[in-house]
């Protein structure tokens, strides 16, 4: 039972570190080498990760997606550990009003920004993106911004998952003084009242059995109890 | 549309967060209202003393910024909202 119980924890662990990998901004440090479009049907299974229609469009399966091919600088743990380059593709897509909040509605603009790094290839840029690249489910990360820097060794600071991280621990301790609050204040005053009458009622049993057995012995022989003492 | 069902959604689950933060403000207050009432007087007091004191101290918690403060809960995501959409969409 103990194991079960850490390995759920582990599992929940894993798994909201996962959705907010997917979901948190990321920012890489990149150049833009081109753009492209291409028409995409989405299966169900890709409609989870791709956003809505543009704002003001009809939602649909079958879409011109928008697409900045770039080359990057490669980094691991986070962006603590950095070496070599490689591709990556990001699609450009409104997110809209709902889901992942981020609110972009300018992926033409971003575009156009994008069209105008093209035309100067040593040109270092930051793109902010959330998202995965996925190639076997064809899945692009979403890049929702980009700023010029200096050079490759710029390192962006993560200011807003630092932030995040600080008021989401705020937000589940806070969570939990509520939680005990009521547990002690409302949850345990209920339960100790209905331990107290679980508590009654077994006595009224008991002494009614009492009275009830006393009843009964007044039924009974009194030889036995009249035996004189030898 | 989209607009539309952020503003409902959003304003039912805050309407939620600022009730849970309301109860359990008040909550906090009576508890510590008690105590203070029962460290004051060990041997329970005059009867009726400590739910007058009760009675007052959170009229006068209902009177004071604090319950007013868990406004914020509507106010503060508007404006994230607000500075994001800006932050993304300006250049």
């Amino acid at each position: 039972m103990r194991k079960i119980k850490i390995s759920f924890r582990i599992l929940a662990f894993v798994l909201a570190g996962l959705f907010l990998h997917y979901i948190l901004p990321q920012q890489d440090v990149l150049r833009v080498t081109g753009i492209s479009d291409r028409i995409v049907t989405l299966s169900s299974f890709q409609r989870y990760f791709y956003a809505q229609t543009d704002a003001g469009e009809d939602e649909g399966s079958i879409r011109d997606l928008r697409l900045i091919n770039t080359e990057r600088k490669r980094t691991y743990l986070f962006g603590l550990v950095r070496m070599g380059e490689s591709v990556m593709v990001y699609r450009n897509e409104d997110t809209g009003w709902i889901w992942p909040p981020y609110f972009k509605f300018d992926s033409s603009n971003l575009e156009a920004q994008a069209q105008a790094f093209i035309a100067r290839p040593d040109q270092w840029v930051v793109v902010t993106h959330y998202g995965w690249r996925i190639p076997f489910l064809t899945l692009y990360p979403n890049a929702v911004s980009i700023k010029e820097v200096s050079g490759p060794d710029y390192r962006p600071i993560p200011w807003f998952n630092i932030f995040f991280f600080i008021f989401l621990m705020g937000g589940l301790m806070f969570l939990r003084a509520m939680w005990r609050q009521f547990r002690e204040r409302s949850v345990d005053p209920l339960l100790d009242a209905a331990g107290d009458r679980v508590d009654e009622v077994q006595a009224e049993v008991a002494e009614r059995k009492g009275r009830v057995a006393r009843w009964m012995d007044t039924w009974r022989s009194k030889d036995n109890k009249q035996l004189p003492p030898e | 549309m989209g607009f539309v069902r952020l503003v409902v959604f959003g304003f039912i689950a805050l309407s939620v967060i600022y009730l849970s933060i309301s109860l359990y403000s008040r909550s906090v207050r009576k508890e510590r209202l008690e105590n203070e009432f029962d460290e004051a007087n060990p041997d329970g007091g005059p009867a009726g003393a400590r739910d007058a004191f009760i009675v007052e101290g959170m009229h006068a918690y209902d009177n004071s910024i604090r319950p007013k403060l868990i406004g914020l809960v509507y106010v503060i995501p508007v404006v994230a909202v607000s500075v994001i959409t800006y932050v993304i969409n300006a250049h």
